[in-house]
């Protein structure tokens, strides 16, 4: 069976916000994540919290940290970008220091975290993800500039006004 | 409880994650024919739930019984959103987020797994 193939970049569907083209995918990742941390730390604290708290509560943080991220960069306007840029920040620091705390001082993690081992337990996706997540909002922020130099009337919220865009 | 479900999902979500990267790199939206395949692994994961649930309901109990519930009702999830997801691109990025719920299925097997190991892969 063959798929369609996807039209050119023309105006009508060339990307238009963080959430379209790679974008898409990011989304869904962080999504997923947002799931399987808010479900694994909603587990870990009501069924045994006191087994190891501090793995827990990072949990829960790294649960809130998915989902702010989940959510920013779906909506994509400038003021959400900026959310998402600290999130995607928060969330790399969290993964090094959490990945090097439960390696340094295994007692404090008797169960793991989503960040535990730099996210050895979900395939180390935890590591690379807010890397590509800080790379496409770096992507979004140079074109908002492009943007703003060559309309200088545009404002931030003027998606209207955008120039063409074939970099993708 | 043989392995013959669990398997067979772990076969299909590769496959439809194979599929869908193939059409991702052939520059491809998403179509009809991924569509139908995601269909088909949610229709296996639904036949899975029901077993397991059928096991439940009869008796059977693992250590970790939330976090089993709480993949029961993810399960299915996964790849109707993905499915909805996926469908709104209009780039080769939509099959590339169907690919994601094919490798979801499919890690999922593995960590039913381990959280009991009745279901057998």
């Amino acid at each position: 069976m063959s798929e369609p193939t996807a039209p050119p970049e023309t105006a009508a569907s060339r990307p238009d916000s963080t959430r379209t083209g790679p974008g898409r995918l990011l989304v869904a990742v962080y999504a997923l994540f947002a799931l399987s941390a808010s479900a694994r730390a909603v587990v870990q604290i009501a069924t045994k919290f006191g087994h190891a708290p501090v793995a827990y509560l990072l949990s829960a943080f790294a649960a809130v940290v998915y989902i702010l991220a989940t959510v920013t960069l779906a909506i994509g306007n400038p003021t959400a970008r900026r959310i998402a840029v600290l999130s995607c920040s928060v969330e790399f620091a969290g993964v090094l220091a959490v990945g090097t705390w439960s390696l340094i001082d295994r007692a404090t993690f008797p169960d793991a975290t989503v960040w535990s081992g730099y996210g050895s337990g979900y395939g180390f996706v935890p590591l690379v993800l807010p890397v590509f997540g800080l790379l496409w909002l770096r992507h979004w922020a140079r074109r908002a500039r492009t943007r703003r130099v060559i309309v200088p009337q545009a404002t931030d919220a003027g998606e209207a006004a955008e120039i063409p865009h074939t970099s993708l | 409880m043989n392995g013959a479900v669990p398997t067979t999902i772990i076969v299909a979500g590769l496959a439809l994650a194979g599929y869908a990267l193939l059409m991702t790199a052939l520059n491809r939206r998403v179509g009809l024919g991924l569509l139908v395949a995601l269909g088909v692994l949610e229709i296996l994961l639904l036949v899975l739930i029901g077993i397991i649930v059928a096991r439940l309901v009869t008796g059977g109990r693992p250590a970790g019984l939330a976090t089993l519930i709480g993949y029961l009702i993810a399960m299915p999830i996964v790849p109707v959103v993905a499915g909805l997801w996926g469908a709104m691109e209009r780039s080769r990025w939509g099959p590339a987020v169907i690919a994601v719920a094919g490798l979801v299925a499919a890690v999922l097997m593995v960590r039913l797994h381990e959280i009991w190991p009745a279901i057998r892969v």
